[in-house]
């Protein structure tokens, strides 16, 4: 069982209400896509859906022990190598060393990181070594649900869609669920088993998507094809059609994080 | 036993290796030395000009610091001084490290020691020097008071803009991991939080034994400052010259053995490690 719920979900930071009664749910083993336009609480909802925010109101119905989360812009320490990033989430519990090694082996194994780059600190690795280590970070606490927050928003095409071909294969043979927040439909439709779309000012989700087969066995036509298709649907025309003059807050505001954001 | 052709190779090795290391140590330790070199100079000069009466020569100021460094009073001074000062900053540094953490996760405590801050930056160090002869005496606890009254506050302005200025989205992916708020503020704030006070306590180090020799200057009590203040009474300028070339000596040792080592440590990885 990897599923989540989010029931009712409403949040204001410095009393500008950034979700609104939103409602989602994930069943065990689904990789949901959320998009929406800039600024409509996507982030917000990952950060409560990751347990960092606390909702004003609404619950959260979480189906599995753990979750990882894997952050746009990565959060590496960047005082600590990559092994020490990527074993970072088990020295906050009380494993024994050997088995922190372990694991962290593993998860470095699981992402293709070599093992001369796990001694290098995060300024010493290029865009792509960086996603890699985050994501092992997430796979290292032998998560059964990920929560991607638009990780390869930064990443130049190619190197995206070899992350993305990595989270497939993950999601693959692990088998878990997910959250992927992301703005790029492409990425939407390729891996995800279903698009919810999310209302420009946060007021619950519009509606979802279904794009055709299952994440990782469609072509490329077929992706093509619905995202072509997608782009007229009216659920859609705020992400495709956005002016970001009509943005409530700045969403660009990451550097403080999410309760200082939208 | 290497074989010749061995030594040889080592030998033409070193032979192209040695033009590079001493243009290196040159670029490295070139400028500072020229720097040295100039300032000397300009001080030679000025002892031509003015005579060693008003300005002994650097030669006859080191032989000064030799003769203070050869007498166990001269140790003992520089002891009480650098004492001092390493007690002052450790009191500062918790009284006002300690107000700065507090007022920079509390609005209200960083709102309400903001005016006490600043009154506190404002006044002169001279003015807490006279005021605290006329508190205490002429004592050690007056001195120390004095070094920690006047460097606490920029160390509490340090920790503040240090806890205000960390990047709390690390925090943020701490607590997707089901970090606690003390192992957030522990392997996370506190680690940045350190960084950012290097400089910090680089500044307060100096300031520190600024304070200190003036107080003991003015107190008269046992230091480098209170050597200094016999050496006026005496119009004896070696000694006085002798004094601050101890202390700035002393400044610069505790500075490359204590601070750059800590910020080297603490520090690096904003200074980019690629």
């Amino acid at each position: 069982m990897s599923g989540l719920t989010l029931a009712t979900i409403s949040h204001s930071f410095s009393g500008q209400r950034v979700l609104d009664t939103v409602s989602l749910v994930i069943r065990p083993g689904e990789l949901v896509a959320l998009v929406g336009p800039s600024g409509c609480g996507k982030s917000t909802l990952a950060a409560i859906a990751g347990g960092i925010v606390k909702p004003d109101q609404g619950r959260i119905l979480r189906q599995y022990q753990r979750h990882g989360m894997v952050f746009q812009q990565w959060r590496l320490l960047p005082w600590a190598s990559a092994r020490d990033n990527i074993a970072y989430p088990l020295t906050l519990g009380k494993l024994p060393r050997a088995q922190i090694t372990e694991r962290t082996k593993a998860a470095a194994q699981a992402v293709a990181l070599l093992p001369e780059d796990l001694d290098k600190l995060p300024a010493q690795l290029s865009g792509g070594m960086r996603a890699r280590v985050a994501i092992a970070r997430a796979l290292v606490v032998e998560p059964e649900f990920l929560i991607f927050d638009e990780p390869f928003a930064a990443l130049d095409p190619a190197l995206r869609r070899r992350m993305q071909d990595l989270v497939l294969s993950l999601a693959k043979s692990r088998g878990f669920g997910g959250l992927f927040i992301t703005h790029d439909l492409y990425e939407a439709a390729r891996l995800s088993h279903r698009i919810a779309v999310m209302d420009r000012q946060g007021k619950g989700i519009l509606g979802s998507l279904v794009p055709p087969g299952t994440p990782g066995a469609r072509s490329e036509a077929q992706i093509f094809d619905f995202t072509q298709d997608a782009r007229n649907d009216p659920l859609l025309h705020d992400l495709v059609n956005v002016d970001e003059r009509a943005i409530a807050l700045d969403c660009a505001c990451d550097t403080l994080g999410f309760q200082r954001c939208c | 036993m290497p074989s010749d052709a061995s030594l040889t190779a080592r030998r033409a090795e070193w032979a192209e290796m040695l033009p590079i290391l001493a243009a290196r140590a040159a670029l490295r330790f070139g400028p500072p030395a020229l720097g040295i070199a100039l300032f000397l100079a300009a001080w030679q000069a000025a002892h031509w000009h003015y005579g060693a009466f008003i300005l002994p020569s650097p030669w006859q100021a080191l032989l000064a610091v030799w003769a203070t460094l050869s007498s166990a009073s001269g140790w003992a001074a520089l002891g009480a001084t650098f004492g001092r000062v390493g007690l002052a900053l450790g009191l500062s540094g918790l009284i006002g490290g300690g107000l700065g953490l507090v007022a920079g996760y509390l609005w209200f405590a960083r709102a309400t020691l903001a005016p006490v801050a600043t009154i506190l930056l404002g006044m002169p160090a001279t003015a807490w020097v006279i005021l605290t002869m006329i508190w205490f005496g002429p004592s050690h606890g007056s001195i120390l008071f004095t070094i920690s009254i006047v460097v606490g506050p920029i160390l509490y302005i340090g920790t503040v803009d240090a806890v205000l200025t960390r990047d709390r989205r690390l925090e943020d992916m701490a607590a997707s991991f089901g970090a606690s708020w003390w192992a957030r503020f522990r392997s996370i704030a506190l680690r940045q939080i350190l960084s950012s006070l290097g400089p910090v306590f680089g500044i307060a180090l100096a300031l520190g034994f600024k304070v200190a020799i003036m107080a003991e200057l003015v107190t008269n009590v046992a230091g480098l400052g209170a050597q200094m203040a016999r050496a006026r009474a005496h119009m004896d300028i070696d000694l006085a010259l002798a004094n601050v070339a101890l202390a700035v000596a002393g400044l610069v040792i505790i500075e490359h053995l204590v601070i750059r080592p800590f910020q080297t440590r603490l520090g690096a990885w904003k200074r980019g490690a690629a």
